[in-house]
């Protein structure tokens, strides 16, 4: 099973589309759980993922704005797709009945 | 032009691999981050690749299997091959010194072979577990008859084996075998003390590399 990481990477990635690359990945996690994501946290991880097939990465064309330099850009695989998908549901379901859960009362 | 802090970034980057560097320093450039956050990210990835690289059997082997102890005996052989120059100018007796020496050389050649193809990036430890042990003989070196720089006969005939490995190159299968029997062969005629036949395992390491598939390799 994925780590909540993990999760958080792939969520942004997929959400990005074609544009998923390490900076705008890591504005987007950042914008989204509100914690500082490091560089080299976020890259080990895409190693990972990579590693599991969850995710296939390749070198852009430099562009002007970055100074010239290139982007690592990420895609989600099917895989990737289907083991996010599975941790989704597992978090849904192990939510159930939790008090912070919207409409719901906690048992406590 | 680049300010100094940024160059500094730079400079840390140079630490991590082409394409971490590319991505790394065009995504603080885009995201225009501080220097200073900036360095933070480049050397937090830098101690994380770092740390990847020893989860491996790799650098242990080559750091503290080859590099450390193979320089304490390649000391003490390159020793006895300069005590053998000082003897032979006496007695006579060429051909035996000429043996040990090619067998120095060979034998520090496979040993600088094998620790550069199997340490890859963490080379820099190894380096350092090769010449603590120089440095620390040196400062006790007390043969009178001889110069301290006698101790590292064996460095370029290393450094060269180093270099070698790092390019990933490796000899033939014939070749190797031909290097390991006529290295064995030294080691019985003139090797010594029995613990100097560790120095020979190199050699085979490389009839090994040889004879197996050259996608098989390790590669950094």
């Amino acid at each position: 099973m994925l780590g909540e990481f993990e999760y958080v990477l792939l969520t942004a990635a997929a959400g990005l589309g074609d544009k998923a690359y390490g900076a705008a990945m890591r504005e987007e996690i950042e914008a989204t759980t509100g914690r500082k994501c490091s560089l080299g946290a976020l890259y080990t991880t895409i190693d990972r993922l990579e590693a599991k097939g969850l995710v296939t990465t390749w070198m852009s064309d430099a562009t002007p704005q970055r100074g010239g330099r290139a982007k690592r850009m990420v895609r989600v695989t099917a895989k990737g797709i289907e083991e996010a998908k599975e941790f989704y549901d597992a978090v849904m379901r192990v939510s159930r009945g939790a008090s912070w859960v919207v409409g719901k009362t906690g048992r406590a | 032009m680049v300010r100094l802090d940024w160059r500094v970034v730079e400079g840390a980057a140079g630490l991590l691999g082409c394409e971490d560097r590319e991505a790394v320093l065009g995504d603080l450039v885009e995201a225009g981050e501080g220097a200073w956050r900036g360095l933070l990210d480049v050397l937090g990835l830098v101690v994380r690749r770092q740390a990847e690289l020893w989860r491996s059997w790799r650098p242990w082997v080559a750091a503290l299997g080859v590099a450390l102890p193979f320089s304490f005996l390649l000391m003490g052989f390159s020793v006895s091959v300069s005590l053998g120059y000082r003897q032979v100018t006496l007695h006579g007796g060429w051909l035996g010194l000429a043996g040990r020496a090619v067998l120095l050389v060979v034998l520090a050649w496979a040993s600088g072979f094998v620790v550069g193809s199997v340490s890859r990036r963490t080379l820099w430890v190894s380096v350092v577990a090769t010449f603590s042990p120089c440095l620390f003989c040196l400062a006790r070196f007390r043969i009178a008859s001889l110069s301290r720089g006698c101790l590292l006969l064996f460095v370029l005939p290393a450094v060269l084996g180093v270099w070698w490995g790092l390019r990933g190159r490796t000899v033939g299968a014939g070749v190797g075998l031909m290097l390991a029997l006529g290295a064995s062969m030294g080691m019985g005629l003139w090797g010594g003390w029995w613990v100097n036949w560790f120095l020979v395992w190199p050699v085979w390491y490389l009839v090994v590399l040889g004879g197996g598939d050259e996608k098989a390799y390790p590669r950094g």
